[in-house]
């Protein structure tokens, strides 16, 4: 048992902790900012921040320096991954782009691909979108209808994709596309790399519960890509996007449990302030739902220790997802039982004579609804964790 | 970053499995639970604990132990909660710490060379005080010697034991009427909120144990029991709680490696830990040890079958050394304050 890092991983800390340190303003950190600022300034502030941060060298922290990545462990990258939580850095504006197409073009692309995609992602250059559900195609993949037919040496694509982050301000989509007439669920789609800036590419804000309006839709009315724009064959659009899901593990487990410790001492906070710190209704639920974080802990070292260990944590990654989500739901579901009858209110009076402003904790209360859909919901993941890792019968 | 059992480890644990696999399976364990007069003590399985060095696990070296720690005890105590294994095992190895962190070099010399080679058998209480009545000792009626509370430290007794009526036939039970005896020099509070945690951690292990023996068994049930012309476990109402109980129990073992760890190393944190491990590994015992009957349907609730085994060890264990509300009680107090 070690759950220590090595001297390189805290000497790589120390390193980011002060450029952080340097380049974070105070301001940012103050509760509900990012929520004042309007979407275009919230992202383009994130965007140009994110980009400083890479060229400073802390991006792309495990992937080879090849690719213009740091070469790091996986230890540096959990490191990473908890430093930022830490520091309140900004989040990433191209999250789909550097967890999922990334690895996926360094696994399987071609070489002008891993030339013209990586760089220029890690720069901030280019906005990635990923184009996977649809109105008709949501936890059922398989059942996609967006389709591609081949016109010389471009695809013309119609159809309609749908939850897409970033959406109103992607430069590019990787998405799942049936390019052979007539194929049925897995067969016959190929992932293509859309440029969005063209005329055939209507992207739409979609509001969310919470107001915000971070996903989107995308129409495809006879827009072109370019044949070689594939990412993965022809026709094996499936497999690529399984090896692109798999993606979705690594080590930030972590940091995901210094976030959620981190909000559950707010959490805390809020019920001592309003006096229901001492209710032993809401101590125990609270408790419980501690438990769960610290397990979350526990497992992101077990997770941890499987990747340097360099095996395949294969359908587990099922089970991940259902560890962190759940818990980070039933934590914010105890703030409104803290808050009770007055639970929707902007604001609460204090005697204190500062008011405690509740927004920017209704916006992670809201999230947290998310959270259980997205990426899979809970209900599929119970699914493939009875089927593939308890072999129980489909 | 290691958090895993390593080599020498996993091997301890396949040893204690593959004997319990082989040699003391299923039906030895009726066995005990259906010889009443019996005193739940095989020998044969205390012969195995002597020899394959599971009693001698935490005994240092110069005593004739093994000198290893609390992770690798909560290896055995899995293992022995998966099997729903009799004996006075955990009672032994806790006599055995108590002697270590808190004996005079006489009580050490004296007894930890006959703990741990299985000629002397212990039994651990935090219940009761002597001279006095200790209420409900494990094993008690075949104890060589007791550790229990006396005054505001410990000390090492025997007296008059009278075997208890328990539905949970995988454990013995006894009160016993214990004399003075004799006291361990070094039983400081700390010393005993030390044992009480490593007590604690092994109970948890227990049923961690336990628990996924359950969903093990009830797994391999539903894949093949076949209801509407198909196995029961295709259902989505079944195939969901398995999954719920599957992450409860993987995150309960996880847990329990933890704590275990972190009361032998002293981490920060430890004591946080071991009410974590003890919360989640009780919750997800009688949980899955509940669902075990269910899941079988009507065989499930049957003398013949083998669940009920598994559900009254889990009943007793996830309230010994303090409930899930217990602990979270605890885990709300260092935590909200």
């Amino acid at each position: 048992m070690d759950l220590t890092y090595t001297a390189a991983e805290e000497e790589f800390r120390s390193e980011l902790r002060s450029w952080l340190q340097a380049n974070i303003p105070d301001e940012w950190k103050r509760p509900g900012f990012w929520e004042s600022l309007d979407d275009d300034e919230n992202f383009r502030l994130r965007r140009d921040w994110e980009r400083d941060k890479a060229l400073a060298g802390f991006a792309g922290i495990q992937w080879p320096t090849e690719f213009g990545g740091r070469g790091g462990t996986p230890g540096m990258k959990a490191i990473y991954d908890v430093e930022m939580v830490l520091a309140s850095a900004p989040r990433t504006v191209n999250p789909l782009g550097l967890t999922f197409l990334a690895p996926t073009v360094m696994a399987i692309g071609t070489e002008a691909q891993k030339k013209d995609i990586i760089g220029p992602m890690l720069r901030n250059e280019v906005i990635w979108c990923q184009g996977f559900s649809e109105p008709g195609a949501g936890s059922d993949l398989a059942a996609l209808s967006c389709k591609g037919v081949r016109d010389g040496d471009d695809f013309v694509v119609n159809g309609q994709k749908v939850w897409t982050t970033n959406a109103v301000h992607g430069d590019k989509i990787f998405t799942m596309v049936r390019t052979e007439a007539g194929s049925q669920k897995h067969r016959g789609i190929s992932m293509l790399l859309i440029d969005m800036h063209q005329d055939g590419v209507d992207a739409r804000p979609l509001k969310q519960m919470s107001g915000a309006s971070e996903f989107g839709e995308v129409f495809f009315s006879d827009a072109r890509v370019p044949a070689t724009e594939v990412l993965g064959e022809i026709g094996e659009g499936w497999r690529t996007a399984m090896l692109l899901l798999s993606f979705e593990r690594g080590a930030s487990g972590i940091s995901q449990y210094t976030e959620f410790r981190r909000q559950y001492d707010e959490i805390v906070g809020v019920a001592r302030r309003l006096g229901r710190d001492q209710d032993p209704v809401i101590r125990g639920k609270l408790a419980r739902v501690l438990t769960d974080l610290e397990c979350l802990r526990y497992h992101a070292m077990h997770v941890q220790t499987q990747v340097e260990q360099g095996r395949d944590l294969g359908f587990e990654a099922s089970m991940t997802k259902l560890i962190w989500s759940e818990p980070s739901q039933d934590l914010w579901e105890i703030f409104d039982e803290i808050l009770g009858e007055d639970a929707t209110l902007d604001s609460l009076p204090d005697p204190s004579g500062v008011d405690l402003d509740l927004r920017p904790l209704h916006a992670q209360a809201m999230w947290s609804r998310s959270v259980t859909i997205w990426g899979g919901s809970s209900q599929v993941q119970r699914n493939v964790t009875a089927e593939r890792v308890l072999g129980l019968p489909r | 970053m290691f958090f895993a059992l390593d080599e020498d480890q996993r091997e301890f644990d396949a040893a204690v499995r593959s004997y319990l696999a082989e040699r003391f399976d299923l039906d030895a364990v009726r066995g005990v639970v259906e010889d009443a007069s019996g005193d739940g003590h095989p020998a044969s399985l205390w012969k195995a604990a002597a020899e394959q060095g599971w009693l001698a696990v935490t005994v240092p070296e110069e005593h004739d132990g093994l000198g290893l720690g609390l992770v690798e005890a909560q290896v055995i105590a899995r293992a022995l909660g998966a099997g729903v294994a009799p004996g006075p095992w955990r009672g032994t190895v806790l006599a055995a710490e108590a002697i270590r962190l808190a004996g005079s070099p006489e009580q050490q010399a004296a007894w930890l060379p006959r703990l741990s080679s299985g000629d002397a058998v212990g039994a651990f209480t935090l219940r009761g005080s002597a001279p006095g009545t200790l209420p409900v000792v494990e094993y008690g009626a075949v104890a060589s010697v007791i550790v229990a509370r006396s005054g505001e430290g410990l000390a090492l007794v025997s007296g008059t034991a009278t075997p208890l009526g328990s539905y949970d036939g995988t454990t013995r039970l006894a009160s016993v009427e214990a004399g003075a005896g004799e006291a361990l020099p070094g039983a400081t509070g700390e010393v005993i909120a030390d044992l009480e945690a490593r007590a604690t951690v092994l109970v948890a292990a227990d049923l961690a144990g336990i628990a996924r023996e359950a969903i093990t068994r009830t797994v391999a049930y539903d894949r093949d029991r076949q209801q509407f012309g198909v196995p029961v476990g295709s259902f989505q109402a079944i195939k969901h709680a398995l999954a719920d109980l599957h992450v409860a129990v993987t995150l309960a073992e996880h847990a329990v490696l933890y704590a275990s760890h972190a009361v032998d190393a002293g981490l920060d944190g430890a004591d946080l830990a071991v009410a974590v491990a003890k919360a989640k590994a009780s919750d997800a015992a009688f949980d899955a040890t509940a669902a075990m009957i269910q899941y079988h349907g009507g065989i499930g609730y049957t003398w013949e079958h083998e669940a009920h085994f598994f559900y009254k060890r889990a009943k007793r264990l996830a309230n010994a050394y303090g409930d899930g509300d217990v602990h979270r009680a605890r885990i709300a107090e260092l935590t909200i304050g």
